[in-house]
Formats: structure tokens, C-alpha cells, sequence
């Protein structure tokens, strides 16, 4: 059974920009000339970073998107896959974190979305139910085909998926953090299954950053880092220290400045916060003058955490204490006005308003400063965007440019500038240099060293590792909705030991 | 959309009710008779007036990507409520204009509220307090109509000033308060941004939420004081003033003025060379001897030619 | 939770039925046959259009022409009717107009992803104001005395009314769980990014779903003129909202994704019966109005907080 099912050779990918076309003529690439494959009856784990291109890399393998370079055989035969749905009729089969099924129908309508049997000219629902059924007990599943979806339970709804997928005779399943949400009983009937399917001949690739899960179930793991294949192994070779510096041991060439210094004023404190009523509580500080990174998976919780501290997102338990005073139910008009900012990941539904301009960006949080008389004043405005433009170094013809024309470096320095331009205390930064070129990532570097030096206080959540590590006095790490540690910035706050505990938890840290 | 030349295209592009505006009252002065008479110019800009005092409203309701099917109705029950106030209350006329706006911003607030705080969609929310509230002036009516109205309450809207009704003058007045408060107070700042973004309004510490319920009472507001000039105009004050029918004409006005249905984009002055647009048609319409019927046909053809021209120049998907 | 969703299964069923009953016990003469019969025949013109708006409603959408095409299309088939044109073709001819509208919404919705609201708005509106042009504002009336007969008759004991509202009662309930077209639609108003992955176009969905709208509304509005033998440009304005208040009644959900069409039915029967028993009590139309109002607010207001504490209790991950 060792057929080769997959070969992805040199398959590379660009960054697009703001004006949808790619980057080429850079080093820096969401895939660069990446080789994977798959064999018949494997198990490919397959682990990175955020942003290490793994989504990506699969993606393309699952037909989603298109890769920009390489090739992609499927036994042996080239193919052009051109959506997930020719994908899914060469028989393969995507498994993603968010299912992808219709919450208001029943089980049997879902699996036969499309392709509805028919008796007569009638939509057969007997056969429906017959077959469905049929799917689900060759998973060892015996759900009624008549429940409806919504009422599942997360783990009954992926294998749902999982019985759709195998309904259309995939060889290959591609499975995303699939045991995200599962308890450790449904965790074992998943990993039973993935059993069967590998002696069925199937191959599987299992995207994961749970070592102690895989260990048991892989055949082969591959690392991905910054969008570079960086190596293979029989996971009987497998050494978690090995694979971390695989995963994390990139070369640090680069200075951070660092001339702030931490003072003694709490600024910010969060106890015994829980994100859901299911994840563990989460205490945290920041001091003023200090730079705090939140490190950890994207869907850990991270974002998840800031939100809740902004006032934006309820949380269940726990409280945030601001400059002393408790802010749990405030707004987040009432936390900007008192000193607080957040710049959020998503700059474009969250940090900009598309449609208005650069100046009108800008003045948005503090239209107070640049009004008179509860009017807005164009000379006020006008001479904040003027500075602002100059100080962030803003590429634009003038402070009248919409903002959906801007590259996205230079819209996310509107969006710094915005929050700048309240004087904060406390800033909070979600992934503030995603997207900008190694220059202005360096002046933004700078920037945040010179805020902090000038008294605010800063939480960093960012999952480049060597800018969290560069700039940080103290790191937490959060893994699945709560933090597991906290590392305090000297010779042995490395990226492998973020990376550790991302993927081994408090339970298997391998060096003190 | 990247380059912002300065050709023919980009100027009609950036002031598109001003020019629709300009071609139909040169076609009408060209091609109908008496259009461009003193009088009926005068007429034009007196049945412009009451519109467009409630496009205002309906106009900043439209920006939040909202909008209000209760317009109409709230026109008449202020008319009645007018009325009564004036004629069998005879109360003096402040105080009639006072408790008529408090109606209208009362409603206009139930709106809001319902809208935002129990989350029912807008038009659902509004489609059925419309409903409610032509039923509440019917019954306040006990079905008779109001006329012969006290002469200081028709005073608000009758007095001469250089030729024309003192309405067109608070409709003015109206106007430009609203155009200060929406392109150059902070409010309007962040009624647009509310419009446009509305999580990364939130985000940026604007209130969302007071400003969606302010719209609606501000709308309701508007609304009531339409219904009340309509009424001094005929001298009659009745619950069916307004209905769907003047919902419609308001909206109609609005989108030819500009106003975009997925919110952010509109303006008083559009929405005024809007209204003034399509009372300009219903002139012609009347001049030509057509059926004023054919009026509400072709208002609900305009707004189809708005939405799709709108749509291919301006996608806002 | 299995509880609650019964319960509010249940509470559907149990309230009208118990409602029912204790009117009937109130009010004089509700109980007649000849009453209930009656209010079918009423309630028969809001249940066809309620038929056709539950799948609206379902895909996340909402028809407001109602009005202007109960009006608009019986007035086109009345007019031909009187001209000397056959019955079934008149007839034929006013359902075409319906139905001719119903696409234009859905092509509108479909490819210009113009709101549902502001599109079927104008349609209504259009065609509300060509109902009154084509006739200069004047009603019509005095119909062959076969066509008043589909309105007023009866046939095996039931009024024909009645049976026809069996009959699209029995056809949207047909599609819904008898065609694969059912599930589509159902899947557009639940998870619209996976109809799309599945390779089923989503536009063909909206647009058929407004066009059987239109169909629905159409013969509604001959139904009426039938049992009204008159065509009245104004008539449709009363049924506009009644209908949408049928379907959510019926439990159909604003959000989209669920409905079935014997509930809305069911929805208009109560609607029916609600205002038949005012009527017999001696309550003011526009009261009625006022009521029924109200409740459409609450109801939608009550299933959106069910809705949302639902969510919130199954949220299992961040």
C-alpha cells in the first residue's frame, strides 16, 4: 500500500496587493516552493506556525485556491484542480475547522445538499435517510439521519462531514485542527476512525500543534516555517525539541529597539477572566512603560481576550481592572475616552471605515480634539492628518485620499494614527505589523519602543515570533481559551520555548 | 476609482441629483407649457415644502442603512393630532407646534428602540408600527375630518414672507440646521462612519446605538411636523394624510437625491434638489393633463433607474 | 432543551386551539359552520399570499408587493374579462402579470443584489399605480357570473375558495418536502456558503422563489375581485401586512432557514379567526389593525430572543 496519492512539487504562492495582484519580485512568500506528498494508507501530520502556510498549502491541495507556481499530481497524473468541487470528484475530501453545513436542515438532507435522490420524479427521502444512515454506521455513527443539525453536538457534526466527504469515494482527507473542539472520549472515535481509513487504504494529512495527540497517530510529519518546506520525518524519529526548532529556529538577524523602561504603575489588570464558561480563568497585568506579547495559535483566544478587555465582547466570569477602576461593563466610547485603544486584526471592518478618507479616519476616535463647539474643524483636522502623515510616514497623495485606494501597510498606519491621535494609556495592538513591508514594520517597531518609553502602556498579541520576542519585556502564552505561561524577556525566552508550549501545554514543557 | 480626474464624467458622477435636477427643469421649461411661469414655480417650491421637510428624516434614517415604512402614517396622525389640538382644544399655536413635534419624536423613538434594542429588522419593526399607528388616527379621528383650522395656527404655514408661505421657509430653516448638523457637526461625522462601518464605528467608540435610536425620533420629529404643515397648506386635518403612498415619495426623493440604501452616503442638499426633482415631474405630469396616476408609476420607475445606475457605478457589495 | 423546542413547538399548536375554543365560547354565533366556513373563505386570500411568502421569508427575504400585485393583476384579467375576452384567458393573462413581477423581484435580489425590502417596495408600488392608471383610478366590477362563482360557490359542499387554498396549501407543501428544490431553498436561508460549494446557484433559487410569490399573489387577487366581483385599485393595502403577520405567526423565522408552509396557513387561519371574532364583538377595523400590529413586533422580538439564547448556550468554542 505505498502508492503515492499526492505530490505537490515547488508549489508556491504570493502575497497579493492591495490593488489584487501578486507580489513577485520579493522573498517573502505565502509558499515558496513547497514539495508534499502523500502516500496511500498514511497519516501526514503536518505542523507550523501561524503563517507558516499550511492552510494555504492545503487549500490549494483542496482545490480552493489556485497556487501560483509548482505542481499538483494525483496518482501519478497532472491536474488543475479548479474549485473544491472538482476537487471533491478527484477525490478529495476537506475537512474544516468551521463545518460547513446547514444548521436548519436534518443530517440526511445535509449529506445530500445537491444531489437529492429521486423516485419518480419525487425527492426520494426515504432512500435519503436509508443511505445517510448507511454513511454514518461505516463510521461506527449510529445518529438518526432524521436530526436535525443544529442540534449535534460539535464532534457528531464533524463526523457528519467526515461521512459526507467519504460518500463521494475521496482517497484523500485533509483535516484541519479537527480535534479543536472535542472532548477526550470523541477524540478517540476520531482517531479510531482515522485507524479504519488508513487501513482502507486512504490517506490522511492532519494539520495540528497538539503534539501529545499526534504522537500516536502519524505515520510521517512534515514542518512548514514561513511558508518554506523545512524538513520530514518518519514519526518514529519524531523529537518534539527537534521539530520546535524546526518549527520556530529561524535566525534572529535583525535588532529590536529597546530604550523604554518599565514603571511601576499598574495599568492594566484582568482576574480570573474566562473567555467562555468552559475555558480556564485568565489573570494578566501590564505596567506602564511596559510592553506585554500575547503569543499563541490563532484561535486561541487571543483576540478573543483583547475584545473582551475593550469592552466589545461579553466574557463569562472574571473582571478588568483599568487604572484601578473596574471596567467590566464599559463601552468602548467610555474606555477611549479614559485612555484605552485597540487596534484591531481586521483593518478592514474593524479598523477603517471604507468610504470615508484619510483625514476622516484619523479624527474618528478623538472627534472631540478637533471640534469646536460641537462642530468639526477642517483646520484642526487638517493639521492633524498633516502630521500624522508625516510621522507615520503615510504614502498618499493627500489627506483627501480614500482610504480602500491605500496599500495595506499604509492603511494600517491610519488605523495606528487614529489611536495615536487619542493619546492612550494603554494601547492594545492585534497583529499590528500583518501585511507591511520590512521597512515600515521597522518603523513601527521603533514606534511602539518610543510609546512605551513615553509612559503607555502596551499588549502586543502578534504571531510573528521573533517580533514578539524582540519586543516584549514578558510574553504570555495562551493555548485553547486560557494562558499557560508566562516568560519574562531574557536569554531564555527563545521561540522554541514559545513554540513549546504552544504545542506540548503546561504538561510537557521540556526544559524549565 | 484609484485616479480622481476632472473630466465630465467625475464631475456629473460626484453631483448626480444636481444634475438630474438641472436636465428635467431645463426639459420641463423647454419642453412644457407654463412650467416656467412665476406661479407655478411658486406652487413647485410650495408642495416641495412638506416632502421635503420629512426627507430630511427619512434621509438620515436611510444612512444608517435603515429605513422607516412608518413615515407616511406618523404624517397622519400628527395631522389629526394638529387639529384637534388647534381646533377642538383650541390650544394656542406654540403649543400645538410643540406637542405635535413631541408626538412624532415619541413615536420616531419607539422605532428606534424597537429597532435597536429588540433587534427587529427595520422595515419590520416600522411596517408594523405603521400599521399600528394608522389604526391609533383612525380612532382618534372617530373617522371625521378637521377643517375650517383656527387662523393662528394656519398662520405658522400661510404667512406671505417675499411671495411665498412661511412653510418653505421652516422647510429651509429645517434644512440648513440638518445640513450643519450631518456634513459638519460630529454628529453627522459619525452618522456617516455609522453608515459606512458600522463595527468599525462601534470600535472607534462612536454610539452606535444612540445614534441609530436618535435617527428614528429625529425622523418621527420631522415626520410630525410634515403632517402638520400639510394640514395648515389644506386647511384639513385627516388620518389619511400621508400613508405609503407619501412614505414612497419620500424615499423616492431620497435615492434620486443620492441617498444610498446600504448606508453612509446621502445629504440634505441632495435629498432637497431630490424632492425638488421629483415635484418638478408631478408638475409636468399635471401640466401635460396625464393621469396622476401615472405619477406613482413613474416614481417607482425612477427608483429602479436609481438603484440600477447606482449599482453599476457605485458597487458596494 | 429538547423541552423548550417542543414546548415552543407545542405552544404553536396548543395557543390558537385553546384560543380558539375560548372565543368560541364568548362570542355568539363564532362557533356557526356557516361563520367558520366563512372565515376560511376570508382567510383564504391571506393563506395563498402567506404560501408564497414563507419561502420569501425563509430565504431571508420579504415580499411587499402584495398589495400593489392583489390589485394590479385581477385588474389586468378584469379588464380583459370585460372586454369580451374569454375567462381563462383573462384569468391566464392576470396570473402571467404576477408572476412576470415575482421574477423581476428576483432578479432584482438575485443579480443586483438590491435589498428585498426597497426592491418589492417599488414593485408594489409600480404596481399599485398601474392598477390605478388603467382604469383612471375607477373600480370595475360586474363579472361573468362563472368567474364571481370561483369566489362565492361551492362545490361538494365546500366553498371553492376554500379548496383552492387546500390546493397551494398542498402545492407549497409539496415542494417543500417532496422536491430536492425544497431543500435547496430551506439551505439558501441556512448556509447559503454551502448551497454555493455544492454547485447550486443561488440566483436561480431567489429568483424562482420570488416568481411562485408573485404567482401566489396573483391568483390571491383574482380570488378576491372573484369573491368581491369588483376590483377595487385600493384593495390589496389591507392584506399586505396580514400576510407577512400569517407566516410569522406560523412560526415562519425572520432570520431565514425555517418555516413550514401548513403553519403559515395555519397562521392566516388564525389571523382570519382573530379578526372574525373582533368583527362579531363589534371592534373597530383600524383596532384590529392596532393589534395586529403589535403582536408582529412582539412575536418577532420573542423568536429573536429564543434565537439568541439558544446560540449562546450552544457555543461551545471561543
Amino acid at each position: 500500500m505505498n502508492q503515492t496519492l499526492v505530490s505537490m512539487r515547488g508549489i508556491t504562492k504570493y502575497i497579493y496587493g492591495a490593488d489584487g495582484r501578486p507580489i513577485r519580485n520579493t522573498d517573502v512568500k505565502i509558499l515558496d516552493a513547497v514539495d508534499f506528498d502523500l502516500a496511500a494508507g498514511e497519516v501526514h501530520v503536518l505542523v507550523g506556525e501561524n503563517g507558516a502556510g499550511k492552510s494555504t498549502l492545503m487549500k490549494i491541495l483542496g482545490g480552493i485556491i489556485p497556487p501560483d507556481g509548482g505542481e499538483l499530481e494525483l496518482a501519478g497524473l497532472r491536474v488543475d484542480l479548479r474549485d473544491a468541487r472538482d476537487a471533491r470528484e478527484h477525490g478529495i475530501a476537506f475537512i474544516h475547522q468551521e463545518l460547513n453545513l446547514c444548521p436548519n436542515l436534518d443530517v440526511a438532507h445535509n449529506m445530500f445538499l445537491g444531489r437529492e435522490p429521486r423516485r419518480r420524479g419525487v425527492k426520494d427521502t426515504r432512500a435519503m435517510n436509508e443511505r445517510s444512515a448507511e454513511l454514518l454506521r461505516a463510521l461506527s455513527c449510529d445518529l438518526d439521519p432524521r436530526t436535525p443539525v443544529a442540534r449535534l453536538s460539535t464532534a457528531q457534526q464533524q463526523l457528519v462531514e467526515i461521512a459526507k466527504a467519504m460518500s463521494f469515494e475521496s482517497r484523500v482527507v485533509i483535516m484541519d485542527e479537527p480535534t479543536a473542539s472535542l472532548t477526550k472520549r470523541e477524540i478517540d472515535v476520531l482517531f479510531d476512525l482515522i485507524r479504519r481509513m488508513r487501513s482502507d487504504g486512504l490517506g490522511i494529512v492532519y494539520i495540528s500543534h497538539r503534539f501529545e495527540e499526534f504522537l500516536g497517530l502519524g505515520d510521517r510529519i512534515s514542518v512548514l516555517r514561513d511558508g518554506r518546506s523545512v524538513g520530514s520525518l518518519p514519526m518514529s524519529q519524531f523529537e518534539p525539541a527537534a521539530v520546535i526548532r524546526m518549527m520556530a529556529g529561524r535566525a534572529i538577524d535583525q535588532m529590536y529597539p529597546r530604550t523604554h523602561a518599565v514603571g511601576a504603575e499598574r495599568v492594566l489588570e484582568v482576574k480570573g477572566l474566562r473567555l467562555t464558561p468552559r475555558t480556564p480563568p485568565i489573570d494578566l497585568t501590564v505596567n506602564r512603560g511596559e510592553v506585554v506579547g500575547l503569543g499563541g495559535l490563532v484561535g486561541s483566544g487571543r483576540t478573543e481576550l483583547a475584545k473582551s478587555i475593550f469592552g466589545v465582547r461579553p466574557f463569562s466570569g472574571g473582571e478588568v481592572r483599568y487604572l484601578g477602576r473596574r471596567t467590566t461593563s464599559w463601552s468602548p466610547g467610555r474606555l477611549i475616552r479614559a485612555g484605552m485603544a485597540f487596534l484591531s486584526e481586521d483593518r478592514k471592518t474593524e479598523g477603517l471605515v471604507l468610504g470615508m478618507s484619510i483625514r476622516e479616519n484619523l479624527s474618528l476616535a478623538c472627534l472631540k480634539l478637533v471640534s469646536r463647539m460641537g462642530l468639526v474643524s477642517r483646520g484642526l483636522e487638517q493639521a492633524q492628518s498633516a502630521a500624522f502623515i508625516e510621522q507615520l510616514n503615510i504614502v498618499a497623495r493627500s489627506a483627501e485620499q480614500q482610504v480602500t485606494t491605500l496599500s495595506g501597510g499604509n492603511q494600517q498606519k491610519v488605523v495606528l494614527g487614529k489611536w495615536l491621535a487619542t493619546t492612550p494609556r494603554l494601547l492594545i495592538l492585534d497583529e499590528p505589523t500583518r501585511g507591511i513591508d520590512v521597512g515600515a514594520k521597522a518603523q513601527i517597531h521603533k514606534l511602539i519602543d518610543e510609546i512605551a518609553g513615553s509612559g503607555v502602556a502596551v499588549l502586543m498579541i502578534s504571531s510573528e515570533l521573533p517580533e514578539l520576542i524582540g519586543i516584549s519585556d514578558r510574553i504570555y502564552v495562551m493555548r485553547e481559551g486560557g494562558v499557560i505561561a508566562e516568560l519574562a524577556a531574557g536569554p531564555g525566552l527563545t521561540q522554541e520555548k514559545v513554540v513549546e508550549y504552544i504545542c506540548l501545554g503546561t504538561a510537557g514543557a521540556l526544559t524549565q | 476609482m484609484t485616479r480622481e480626474p476632472m473630466n465630465l464624467r467625475a464631475l456629473i458622477g460626484r453631483n448626480v441629483s444636481l444634475f438630474i435636477f438641472l436636465v428635467l427643469a431645463v426639459c420641463a421649461a423647454c419642453f412644457v407649457h407654463n412650467f416656467a411661469d412665476r406661479d407655478n414655480l411658486v406652487i413647485i417650491l410650495k408642495q416641495s415644502a412638506i416632502p421635503a421637510t420629512a426627507c430630511i428624516g427619512m434621509t438620515m434614517v436611510l444612512m444608517t442603512g435603515g429605513i422607516d415604512l412608518s413615515l407616511g402614517y406618523i404624517v397622519g396622525l400628527c395631522s389629526i393630532v394638529s387639529g384637534i389640538l388647534a381646533k377642538s382644544l383650541l390650544l394656542p399655536a406654540p403649543e400645538v407646534v410643540l406637542i405635535v413635534l413631541a408626538v412624532g419624536g415619541a413615536i420616531g423613538l419607539a422605532n428606534g428602540l424597537i429597532t435597536q434594542y429588540m433587534r427587529v429588522p427595520a422595515f419590520i419593526a416600522t411596517l408594523g408600527s405603521g400599521y399600528v399607528i394608522y389604526g391609533l388616527a383612525q380612532i382618534v379621528s372617530q373617522g371625521s375630518i378637521i377643517n375650517r383650522l383656527p387662523k393662528p395656527f394656519l398662520a405658522i404655514g400661510r404667512t406671505d414672507l417675499l411671495g411665498l408661505p412661511s412653510a418653505v421657509f421652516i422647510a429651509l430653516g429645517v434644512a440648513l440646521v440638518f445640513h450643519v448638523l450631518i456634513s459638519k457637526a460630529r454628529f453627522g461625522r459619525q452618522l456617516r462612519a455609522f453608515g459606512f462601518g458600522p463595527r468599525a464605528a462601534l470600535l472607534s467608540g462612536v454610539p452606535t446605538a444612540r445614534i441609530n435610536v436618535l435617527v428614528y425620533a429625529l425622523c418621527g420629529t420631522l415626520a410630525g411636523l410634515s403632517g402638520m404643515l400639510f394640514t395648515i397648506r389644506v386647511n384639513a386635518a385627516q388620518p389619511n394624510m400621508g400613508g405609503g403612498v407619501f412614505t414612497f415619495e419620500v424615499v423616492t426623493a431620497a435615492i434620486v437625491g443620492g441617498t444610498s440604501l446600504f448606508g453612509g452616503i446621502g445629504s440634505v442638499a441632495g435629498s432637497i434638489l431630490g424632492v425638488l426633482s421629483i415635484k418638478i415631474i408631478e408638475n409636468c405630469i399635471n401640466l401635460l393633463g396625464v393621469s396622476y396616476h401615472l405619477y406613482l408609476a413613474v416614481q417607482g420607475a425612477i427608483i429602479l433607474v436609481a438603484i440600477i445606475f447606482g449599482n453599476m457605478t457605485n458597487r458596494r457589495a | 432543551m429538547v423541552f423548550s423546542s417542543f414546548a415552543r413547538r407545542g405552544s404553536l399548536f396548543l395557543l390558537p386551539i385553546l384560543g380558539f375554543l375560548a372565543l368560541g365560547s364568548f362570542i355568539p354565533h363564532f362557533l356557526d359552520v356557516s361563520n367558520l366556513l366563512n372565515v376560511v373563505r376570508q382567510s383564504s386570500i391571506i393563506g395563498i399570499c402567506a404560501v408564497g411568502m414563507t419561502y420569501v421569508i425563509i430565504i431571508k427575504g420579504i415580499d411587499l408587493s402584495i398589495a400593489g400585485l392583489l390589485a394590479f393583476c385581477p385588474m389586468v384579467s378584469g379588464l380583459l374579462m370585460l372586454a369580451g375576452f374569454g375567462i381563462v384567458a383573462s384569468m391566464a393573462a392576470g396570473v402571467a402579470a404576477g408572476i412576470a413581477l415575482g421574477l423581476f423581484n428576483g432578479l432584482m435580489v438575485a443579480r443586483l443584489a438590491v435589498p428585498a425590502f426597497i426592491t418589492t417596495l417599488v414593485v408594489g408600488q409600480i404596481s399599485q399605480g398601474l392598477a390605478l392608471i388603467v382604469n383612471g383610478g375607477r373600480s370595475i366590477g360586474a363579472f361573468p357570473a362563472r368567474y364571481v362563482f370561483i369566489g362565492n360557490g361551492a362545490l361538494l359542499g365546500l366553498p371553492v375558495s376554500d379548496l383552492i387554498l387546500f390546493l397551494f396549501l398542498a402545492m407549497g407543501y409539496f415542494i417543500q418536502r417532496k422536491t430536492a428544490l425544497g431543500n435547496h431553498i430551506l439551505a439558501l436561508g441556512g448556509n447559503e456558503t454551502v448551497l454555493r460549494q455544492e454547485g447550486i446557484s443561488a440566483a436561480k433559487v431567489q429568483f424562482l422563489v420570488f416568481g411562485f410569490s408573485g404567482f401566489c399573489a396573483a391568483v390571491a387577487g383574482l380570488l378576491l375581485s372573484a369573491q368581491l366581483d369588483t376590483v377595487h385599485p385600493t384593495q390589496g393595502d389591507a392584506y399586505q401586512l396580514d400576510a407577512i403577520a400569517a407566516c410569522i405567526i406560523g412560526g415562519v423565522d425572520l432570520a431565514g432557514g425555517r418555516g413550514s408552509i401548513p403553519m403559515a396557513v395555519a397562521g392566516a387561519l388564525v389571523i382570519g379567526c382573530l379578526r372574525n371574532a373582533l368583527d362579531l364583538l363589534g371592534v373597530h377595523p383600524f383596532m384590529q389593525n392596532v393589534v395586529i400590529g403589535s403582536v408582529i413586533i412582539l412575536i418577532v422580538f420573542l423568536s429573536g430572543v429564543v434565537r439568541r439564547r439558544t446560540e449562546l448556550a450552544t457555543r461551545g468554542t471561543l
